[in-house]
């Protein structure tokens, strides 16, 4: 098992490498100046200079790589040119708002998702199973902006039931900061009125973002399960009187989830993407808006911080999903 | 298969069950509403600067934080904004407009409870110097750190290189900041730069919660009951500004019509002015600003090397259909290339009108002088902003009929301020806005026309006419308003013949505000975003 996982491990080191390349490469390919973000409106051409001079932007990109490199391997992600803070304080500020965005619409996707991919299979061809798969289709059809709109509408505007934006109600005083997760951070501090209300913030955002997993996760699960069904185990078992729901939601699960399972590691990455729309919309404070507001102002630093973290929490999930499917199906950890 | 559908479907149901119940349970753990209900919080639209330190950054949305959390030697009120005594009480200034003095008001503290002498202005004017940063634009060319100078804890002397008229228009973009502070939290000799980022050290009528902010998403303010201005002028101040910026138009109309936002930032787009409007809740304030909206053309390339090639170009934009079909009449035409209200504008000058015959004309006499007016041209526009784009569309759409090939392209303001470093990386054409950052012609003419300025965004018309740079130049090195005048109204008509840019209107701002907001005061540097004369009713 230590074998396996560190092994996987091992193959992150080059391809985060590999990102950090085509990532810096790109980034300098952009005609954008940091320089002149730094300096600001009203800065003259000598300001500008001096900026460029002193953040080494008249080196030679190799030269900058080569830099950039030495400092990440020390753990410093430089300054923001907007901010003017260390990158690695702006994303440890963000990022759990993110994840713990991401982990939530995974989880309703997950917890949702599997048990109706199996209630659709078991159902083939039935009323719930056309409903499901026509939700389905919906849920990955459907524009997160739009949807997130809807719910607005319907669940703050109508309803009153749930706030429209942010992570906690303005007039709350914000909770230690501990893990950077708002919500354990409010348990750990007792808060009990800051934990249903920063729950009731996250409800919206997270419910938009787990549409679209959602319903792939219905469809591989219910075609993973109607799969797993025609195997001659389910056969064997049922002719030897075993328990029908015992065998389903225990060992026909267990053989059918190994392709749900990969496409959650593939998610994760999907969510943290596609996290961009919903955190603008809900102003969620996660690491969306600050990502395109490197882009939009030329903050290289930042925006080769975030690409490395975001990959690196990605290959971490990987790394997790392939120990479950390790667990799931023993054979592939004695493989390697 | 129906029995085993049976029992599925009771699963099923146990499952969407649980799921009603946890979704019906969240209204039970619902919580009073976020700003209407709280009468002592006012919950703010307005954009956060990039950081906090006013010394680092200078644009619209840190004017509208410093404002509240700092002061000025003198700072602008009203509108028409006129510049008054804020910290100093009064200055003289030596004939040759080199010596500048400032008497300071006696009594002043910062939030810490520290005095606010002569000193810490000498500190802060020599930190904006040594960080050269965007604020430092208006003095590095004219203030050497040693010349400012605190002669008595209650006097500032400023001694100038040259003679620079805008220096007292640009001294209210300085803050004063408390060095004791600063100092306390510097790091290798970097003037506390990376504190003051995310803290405060001022001395403003609102304080800094360094706690309640994260930057670009929130922050919070809590009153200075000691605040040197006192609060007697408004008995039921605002006690805590939580800013609270919307990214997307359409959660900042929503937040407004539910009362968790008093205010939107001041680009409210036209379309949703009617709906606030209806609402019970909130209106739209509109209010006319000195910010001008303007075509750039780069004087440095063919066609645009040629007057008649300019001069058809401004006549084919269609500037009423772009301000009322498009800006639902939000906007005044401003033909001058500056604010038509602001002072040394020529009002006998005459702008350029929608005119597709006089623009073919000019077009054919363009062709006889050999501008090659047949070959593509590129606009390139803001494209995060709507309003840039449909303008483009629309001059596109004219420039078509008399067989201009106008092509519109997406780009974002970092990349435009770079290419327009170089008159050969500057674009054809290029949309931008310029706002008020000190109110003076030179904030627009000065900036924009005079060729000394070539490789700022300002100047990126890389026009160059001698007469005009001699004319702007003594207008800067003069002191007196009434001397000066004269000279950008010269130098403005010259301008206008030679019709470097289009120059197409003057910004009404457009701010959704919460009914409860009383005693709001407008003034176009900061937007109206000062809040100490603000109450809260109810």
């Amino acid at each position: 098992m230590l074998r396996f996982v560190l092994r996987r491990c091992a193959l992150v080191v080059p391809s985060l490498l590999g990102l950090l390349v085509v990532t810096f490469l790109l980034i300098h390919a952009v005609p954008s100046d940091p320089a002149v973000a730094m300096a600001g409106d009203a800065a003259t051409p000598e300001q500008i200079e001096r900026l460029r001079q002193q953040y080494g932007l008249d080196r030679p990109i190799w030269e900058q790589f080569a830099v950039y490199v030495g400092r990440v391997a020390q753990l410093d992600l430089g300054e923001s040119a907007f901010s003017h803070r260390p990158v690695m304080i702006d994303i440890a500020q963000r990022l759990p708002a993110t994840l713990e965005l991401t982990f939530c619409a995974l989880a309703i996707s997950v917890f949702l998702g599997v048990p109706l991919g199996v209630v659709s299979a078991l159902n083939h061809n039935a009323w719930p199973d056309y409903v499901l798969r026509i939700f389905s289709v919906m849920g990955i059809a459907l524009a997160a902006f739009w949807v997130a709109i809807m719910l607005q509408l319907l669940f703050s505007m109508q309803l009153g039931w749930l706030p429209l934006r942010g992570d906690l109600t303005s007039t709350l005083p914000r909770p230690d900061r501990v893990t950077g997760f708002l919500t354990v951070d409010c348990l750990i501090a007792g808060r009990w009125d800051a934990f249903a209300d920063a729950l009731r913030h996250l409800a919206l955002p997270a419910l938009t973002l787990s549409l679209g997993g959602l319903a792939t996760i219905v469809r591989f699960t219910r075609a993973g399960t109607l799969d797993t069904l025609q195997q001659d185990f389910v056969f064997y078992e049922r002719a030897m009187g075993y328990r029908w729901l015992r065998l389903v939601w225990i060992f026909v699960l267990r053989n059918s989830v190994t392709a749900t399972v990969t496409q959650i590691g593939l998610l994760f990455g999907g969510l943290i993407a596609g996290g961009v729309v919903v955190e603008a919309i809900f102003d969620w404070p996660g690491i969306g808006s600050y990502t395109v507001q490197a882009i939009l102002t030329g903050d290289r630093q930042v925006m080769l911080a975030v690409t490395l973290l975001v990959g690196t929490v990605y290959a971490a999930v990987n790394i997790l999903v392939d120990v479950v499917h390790g667990l799931l199906d023993p054979r592939l950890m004695e493989r390697g | 298969m129906s029995g085993r559908g049976r029992v599925l479907r009771r699963r099923e149901i146990g499952t969407l069950a649980a799921g009603a119940v946890a979704v019906g349970a969240l209204p039970a753990l619902r919580i009073p509403s976020a700003s209407a209900a709280d009468a002592s919080t006012f919950v703010s639209g307005f954009g956060l600067p990039l950081n906090l330190d006013p010394h680092q950054v200078y644009d619209v949305p840190m004017q509208s934080m410093m404002l509240n959390a700092y002061d000025n030697l003198y700072r602008y009120q009203g509108d028409p904004p006129k510049i008054v005594p804020w910290l100093a009480e009064s200055h003289t200034v030596s004939d040759d407009g080199l010596d500048w003095e400032f008497k300071l008001r006696p009594g002043l503290k910062f939030h810490d409870g520290s005095p606010l002498t002569a000193e810490d202005v000498v500190y802060s004017f020599r930190r904006v110097l040594a960080l050269a940063l965007a604020p430092a634009g208006a003095f590095l060319k004219i203030l050497k750190p040693e010349n400012v100078t605190a002669p008595d804890p209650l006097v500032v002397r400023f001694k100038l290189e040259t003679s620079y008229a805008p220096f007292f228009a640009a001294i209210p973009s300085i803050s004063i900041v408390n060095p004791r502070v600063i100092k306390a939290n510097e790091k290798d000799g970097d003037w506390g730069k990376t504190f003051l980022a995310s803290d405060g050290a001022g001395s403003g009528a609102y304080r800094i919660v360094p706690a309640g902010y994260r930057p670009l998403e929130y922050l919070d303010m809590e009153i200075n009951e000691s605040h040197f201005l006192g609060w007697k002028d408004n008995p039921k101040p605002v006690r805590k500004i939580a800013y609270r910026p919307t990214k997307e138009s359409s959660t900042r109309l929503l937040a407004l019509l539910n009362g968790s936002l008093d205010c939107t930032d001041t680009n409210l787009p036209a379309d949703q002015v009617a709906q606030i409007n209806e609402s019970k809740i909130a209106y739209v304030q509109k209010d006319v600003v000195m910010r001008t909206f303007v075509i750039r053309m780069n004087n440095t390339k063919p066609p645009f090397d040629n007057l008649n090639a300019r001069r058809c170009f401004a006549h084919a934009f269609n500037y009423m259909g772009f301000i009322t079909d498009i800006l639902g009449g939000y906007a005044t035409r401003d033909p001058y290339p500056m604010p038509e209200d602001l002072w040394g504008i020529p009002k006998d000058a005459k702008g350029y009108d929608y005119d597709l015959k006089k623009a073919k004309e000019y077009m054919a006499k363009a062709i006889a002088e050999g501008a090659p007016m047949k070959r593509p041209i590129e606009l390139h526009v803001q494209s995060e902003n709507e309003q840039s784009v449909q303008g483009a569309q629309l001059f596109q759409s004219d420039l078509a009929q008399i067989g201009i090939n106008l092509k519109v392209v997406g780009s974002i303001w970092s990349t435009l301020t770079t290419a327009a470093a170089k008159p050969d990386t500057t674009p054809d054409m290029w949309v931008h806005w310029v706002s008020t950052y000190f109110v003076d012609p030179e904030n627009w003419v000065g900036q924009m026309y005079d060729s000394q300025f070539h490789g700022t965004w300002k100047a990126s018309a890389y026009y160059k006419n001698p007469e005009v740079d001699t004319l702007l130049r003594k207008a800067r090195a003069l002191v007196k308003q009434e001397e000066r005048a004269p000279l950008y109204q010269e130098a403005i008509r010259k301008i206008m013949a030679d019709s470097p840019d289009i120059w197409i209107y003057n910004s009404m701002q457009l701010q959704g505000l919460n009914k409860r907001v009383k005693g709001r005061r407008f003034c176009t540097v900061g937007q109206g975003a000062e809040m100490r004369w603000i109450t809260l009713d109810g």
